[in-house]
């Protein structure tokens, strides 16, 4: 059979674009499909993200950028799919594409066209707040970074008149003869990452927006708060342009409503409202804010702290009650609000604004792309997906990530991209390579005999720097410094555009050095670096001030100090660049194959992906058996046996030719780098034996466990027990037992408190599943539940509702009054708690009492000491970033996946085993890694030979060789990771260092004690 | 600006931990005083025993050195010989009179955003009731800063650094990592070494 090396992602949201660059980045050509004329999706809409609160444009400008400049990825704007015909491996996907009627080979992007069009237009990307041209970009990052006419409303096109447009671009790249294309595309398969759809505009009008003019969708908020939008970041009232003093923000509104049809909950807007609270706040000290939630669902990895931190810092008000009534009542202007508390009190209450928290709906073209793409959609119209195998669609071929998926956050998305590319992988793997072509690069210049002529580029990041730091004068400072012949600022340094004022600069001024001033050079310097690659200048020829993160951010409220530190940044990265000089970069092998830790649900999936790429796995498992926690599971929240699937993913390992299972082994020492790691374990009970892997990459899937409560009666009568051993009760025979009349559950015993200070996210799914198996065998039996929050997210909801109707009760207590268990003699269980409807104490005498007791993650610390990860104060290991890259770990190499990362469900361990997977596969789809040149060099003139470098270095990295009578040292550059100890303490200072040269760091130094002499 | 005193610090920061530190506090807004100037560095272990006392001679008030925590460090015992190169480094200033706290080595990891903000805020207000170089010494600064840099120069020299060589070592043969243990070990082996930093200025 004919297999493509091709897929198609259609949709060029953050998704889509991660997706589209693992990928290339595995040997994959790629056609990214996208509706409108720009990708980024919603990401680029957004201020910023949280928990971290991020900008959102910064840390996805980079990926857009890489994706238009890869020459594997070809972007089709305005275009959708219409249909998808053939198989997995084999299919023809048609494509229509809609005239851009600006050429975007041509167009320059220098915006004439939007200064001289007639005609004004709603400004989507600006959520209508704005306006525009008909012939417009965007916005300014966008990728590509081309403009484009508006069909239905350009005069030229629907009344033949005007034609400003072609007059006065000058790059004559106006094209109104364009037709509409209809393309035939080869591919091997599909990732569909439409994105989401909005909640209706009758839905929200149920809330007053349209109506009243102070109502905001969270969207055009989150445009209000943006530099980059139509107030230039102020938040004001639509109605008086005049700053809210008391913003109220509503939660569910087209979520969890079954009057609208959408009873899931949305999954991020509980956490999105915190951010965007926790910004309005930024922007105005003193506006008072209000939550209404009905729960508070921050179920994610460090969600939890960044809330209660935010509610803390912020004095947030937070109320649990349904959306309250919007009505527009004062002459004066204001909001009226009428809520009902839980107790059933009424309340009202006048605000200035008020902020609909809108839900994630399915695409409004999600039936049209079903059926182009051929496969199903679940009740609410997103893709049907299965608990196993949570990224394939019904149809084989064709994947679906992101929010078609199912609603959720940017991480998960990112997830899911990973694991998509990582499954086409190894779908097409007998095609890798075989449709992408090899980037080719100008050779480098000669810069060794030139002076330096160092350009300063000084970033605003729209106003995370700009806001605080007097960015044109750090600017204009940077040009008086010595070998500084060209100083410029960008609003944001990172975009396609300003990629092209880089390489143009470069050019014009015949720089030789570049100083980019920005946020750090952990996320971005491979970006700029690139930059200059393209423009014919060494990579190491590079260096950043880090202004942002170590600047604006940390100096909010001292602009003067902030901009005085940012000058000093800049003067000593001048400094340092002077010292630059061009080095070479090696191209070191990588070991074909992967180290896989934990054969649990988690990674035996990543062991599978990674194999059916054809690179040969080493599982490793401490236990005598795969299979690992999912096997204390009995059913899912679907009524099937999880175990049964870990059962056919154990019988795949098995079977699996590339796949190795190492049984009884624990990790004993690692060595090496990315590409070429040594791993020693330990093997078996008895008489272990050791046994020594060499491996490329490695994925960690160590795991969690059910946390062991204390306290709740547990251990002092059979009769409390916790949801995972309620689990193996619940397939005995002729069980529950008619002597069972009531039951209760009590949820965050452990979680979210002193044991374990985050949200395990999954007992409630497991209490409501639970309780629904419970009351399906037993309808007469009397359950309630003791909560929280009912953190019942995404289709999870249903689930709840289900439950509601099968007549469980859910009674909320507050976490500093707990209910109370007593035991009484035999075993008998007391449970006092507070019932807020009823405003009293009540008890129950259970004859079943099952504790939701958390996931605590197994103890990594021996393994993140020996591999050199981080790992957070509740000892998951920390990724290398929150949104970005969730699942590698900040050692090159190195993967995280499953409980090991977060507690999680079944089907997010999957994609994110998959994910993992998808990644560890790049450095061994390239076949080759080239490590950055900051390795140590050795002078033969002055080394003494005395050795002390090589009885230092850690890495084995430098060898003591004969020169005639004299020994004298040098460095195997292929071992050295660049520390610098050998440097430090060579006694005639013989060692330098790659990028850190003495000379270099000298420079900064004295460059430092310049800010004394002015 | 107000006249109240603002004191200069220049920090060194390992790129694995502390620097990622100061990222993280920035991403979650924490807010420290703006005295800190940063140079990156791959590791701890790259600080030349030089810098911190080249960086006093040069305008500093005091000096940071911020690693990995001992143990953890992203190479292996990188931070062990920073500390090494620190109490060189202690010694040098105790010999010139110059209060030890003006230069501090401490650990945050790279998930310790809100402990680096810590460090930070605590060493600047330490730094800034220290007042600038020499006013807790009660010695003129611009000789106190010729005499620092003589320290540096001393430090780049060959006796010196055979001393560290032999006292980093003896630590790791000896497997104490304690900084009274380290001090010690400098005080045995670059004792010599240092003597011309004993004697009185003219």
């Amino acid at each position: 059979m004919n297999i493509t090396g091709v897929v198609m992602v259609v949709g060029g949201g953050v998704a889509g674009v991660q997706a589209a660059l693992d990928l290339t980045a595995l040997g994959y050509k790629v056609y990214l499909v996208e509706k409108s004329a720009a990708i980024g999706g919603v990401m680029a809409r957004l201020d910023k993200t949280f928990p971290t609160n991020d900008c959102s444009l910064c840390i996805l400008a980079p990926k857009l950028v890489e994706a238009g400049r890869d020459p594997n990825i070809t972007i089709l704007t305005k275009a959708e799919l219409i249909e998808l015909q053939g198989r997995a491996g084999d299919f023809k996907a048609t494509v229509r594409k809609q005239p851009r009627y600006i050429d975007e080979e041509i167009c320059t992007g220098c915006g004439q066209c939007t200064l001289y069009c007639l005609k004004q237009i709603n400004d989507d990307y600006n959520e209508n707040l704005a306006r525009t041209g008909a012939a417009h970009i965007d916005y300014a990052q966008a990728v590509p970074a081309s403009y484009h006419i508006d069909p239905k409303a350009c005069l030229r096109l629907n009344f033949d008149t005007c034609n400003l447009c072609s007059v006065a671009c000058r790059a004559g790249a106006i094209r109104f003869d364009q037709k509409e294309e209809i393309l035939q595309l080869a591919v091997g398969a599909v990732i569909l990452a439409p994105g989401f759809g909005r909640i209706s505009r009758e839905v929200m009008a149920g809330y007053g927006w349209g109506r009243c003019a102070d109502v905001l969708t969270a969207f055009e908020h989150e445009r209000l708060m943006c530099a980059s939008g139509p107030t230039g970041g102020e938040i004001v009232r639509p109605s008086d342009e005049r700053h809210p003093r008391k913003i109220a923000f509503l939660q569910c509104i087209g979520s969890r409503d079954e009057k609208c049809g959408n009873n899931y909950c949305s999954s991020v807007c509980c956490m999105y409202a915190i951010k965007q609270a926790t910004l309005a706040r930024e922007h105005d000290p003193d506006c008072e804010i209000t939550l209404f939630y009905m729960d508070i669902r921050t179920h994610g990895k460090g969600f939890d702290a960044a809330r209660e931190r935010a509610v803390g810092e912020n004095n947030f008000r937070v109320i649990y009650a349904r959306p309250p009534k919007v009505e527009d009542v004062f002459p004066d202007g204001g909001l009226l609000l009428t809520w009902s508390d839980e107790s059933g009190g009424h309340h009202y209450e006048k605000f200035d604004l008020v902020v609909l928290s809108q839900g994630l709906e399915a695409p409004d073209d999600a039936e049209q792309l079903a059926q182009a793409a051929g496969i199903d959609l679940n009740p609410y119209q997103f893709a049907a997906t299965d608990t196993y195998s949570p990224l394939a669609t019904s149809r084989p071929g064709v994947y679906v990530i992101g929010a078609f998926q199912g609603p959720k956050d940017i991480p998960d998305s990112v997830v899911q991209a990973g694991g998509a590319a990582g499954l086409c992988a190894g779908q097409l793997a007998s095609a890798r390579g075989s449709a992408t072509v090899k980037t080719v690069l100008p050779a480098e210049r000669e810069v060794a005999g030139e002076e330096p002529r160092i350009g300063v580029f000084v970033c605003h990041c729209g106003i995370n720097i700009g806001g605080v730091v007097k960015v044109p004068s750090v600017a204009a400072y940077a040009k008086t410094l010595p070998g500084v012949v060209y100083a410029t600022d960008n609003l944001y340094s990172c975009s396609q555009d300003s990629q092209g004022v880089l390489v143009e600069a470069i050019r014009q001024h015949r720089l030789n050095r570049l100083v980019v001033a920005a946020c750090t050079p952990r996320t971005h310097e491979p970006l700029f670096q690139a930059t200059m690659r393209e423009a014919g200048l060494n990579r190491s020829l590079f260096e950043m001030a880090n202004i942002r993160d170590q600047c604006s951010w940390v100096h909010m409220h001292e602009p003067e100090e902030a901009t005085e530190k940012a000058k000093d940044a800049v003067r000593m990265a001048v400094a340092k660049a002077h010292h630059h000089t061009a080095l070479s970069e090696q191209q070191l092998p990588v070991i074909p194959g992967a180290l896989v830790i934990g054969a649990g649900l988690a990674g035996m999936s990543a062991a599978l992906t990674i194999a059916d790429q054809g690179f040969a796995v080493t599982l490793v498992e401490r236990e005598k058996q795969p299979g690992g926690r999912v096997l204390s599971l009995t059913a899912d929240r679907h009524g099937h046996d999880p175990r049964q699937a870990v059962k056919e993913l154990v019988a795949r390992v098995r079977q699996h030719p590339q796949i190795k299972f190492v049984a009884q082994a624990t990790v004993s020492a690692i060595s090496g780098f990315v590409g070429n790691f040594t791993t020693t374990l330990t093997v078996g009970g008895e008489e272990p034996q050791s046994l020594v892997v060499n491996h490329g990459v490695m994925v960690l899937a160590t795991g969690g466990k059910p946390h062991r409560p204390t306290g709740y009666g547990y251990g002092q009568s059979d009769r409390v027990v916790t949801q995972m051993e309620l689990e193996a009760r619940l397939v005995r025979a002729k069980w529950p037992p008619k002597s069972l009349k009531q039951v209760v559950m009590i949820q965050c015993v452990g979680s979210r408190g002193e044991d374990l200070a985050y949200c395990s996210r999954v007992c409630c799914g497991q209490a409501l599943k639970n309780s629904i198996r419970l009351k399906t065998a037993r309808p007469e039996l009397q359950i309630t539940i003791f909560y929280r929050d009912m953190r019942a997210y995404g289709f999870m909801e249903d689930d709840y509702r289900k439950a509601r109707e099968l007549g469980v009760i859910f009674l909320r207590y507050q976490p500093e009054n707990p209910p109370r268990v007593d035991i009484g003699s035999g075993g008998k269980v007391t449970v006092n708690g507070f019932d807020p409807l009823l405003r009293e104490e009540v008890r129950f005498n259970p004859e079943l009492l099952v504790l939701s007791t958390g996931i605590a993650p197994e103890d990594p610390t021996e393994l993140a000491r020996m591999l050199k990860v981080p790992i957070t104060a509740d000892k998951f290991l920390l990724e290398a970033h929150v949104k970005l890259q969730p699942v590698d770990l900040p050692v090159d190499g190195t993967y995280v996946c499953g409980l090991a990362h977060a507690p999680k469900g079944m089907e997010e361990s999957i994609a994110q085993a998959q994910a993992a997977a998808g990644r560890a596969c790049q450095p061994l789809a390239r076949g080759f890694i080239t490590p950055a040149p900051i390795v140590s060099r050795i002078d033969p003139e002055t080394c003494i030979g005395c050795g002390a470098c090589e009885s230092f270095c850690p890495y084995k990295a430098i060898e003591i060789y004969q020169e005639g009578k004299l020994r004298k040292a040098r460095t195997i550059t292929a071992s050295c990771k660049g520390c610098g100890v050998c440097a430090a303490r060579c006694p005639t200072l013989a060692i330098d260092m790659g990028r850190f040269t003495f000379a270099a760091i000298m420079a900064q130094i004295h460059s430092f004690g310049e800010q004394i002499n002015e | 600006m107000s006249e109240t005193y603002s004191p200069k610090i220049l920090g060194f920061l390992c790129n694995w931990c502390c620097y990622t530190a100061a990222d993280s506090a920035g991403v979650g807004r924490y807010q420290y005083p703006p005295n800190l100037r940063v140079i990156r560095i791959m590791c701890t272990g790259r600080l030349d025993p030089s810098f911190p006392l080249e960086g006093l001679a040069t305008g500093a008030d005091a000096i940071f050195v911020g690693g990995c925590h001992p143990g953890e460090c992203h190479y292996q015992d990188g931070n062990y010989h920073a500390l090494v190169s620190a109490a060189l480094a202690h010694e040098a200033l105790a010999r010139l009179g110059v209060s030890r706290e003006r230069f501090l080595i401490d650990w945050a990891s790279a998930a310790e955003g809100p402990n680096f903000v810590k460090i930070i805020t605590r060493f600047t207000e330490q730094t800034a009731a220290l007042g600038p170089l020499g006013q807790s010494e009660g010695q003129d600064s611009v000789k106190l800063r010729t005499r620092l840099a003589q320290a540096a120069e001393l430090a780049r020299g060959r006796k010196v650094r055979l001393g560290l060589i032999n006292a980093s070592r003896e630590m790791f043969k000896g497997g104490d990592f304690s900084r009274p243990a380290i001090a010690a070990l400098i005080q045995a082996k670059c004792a010599k070494a240092l003597a011309e930093l004993t004697s009185q200025p003219e």
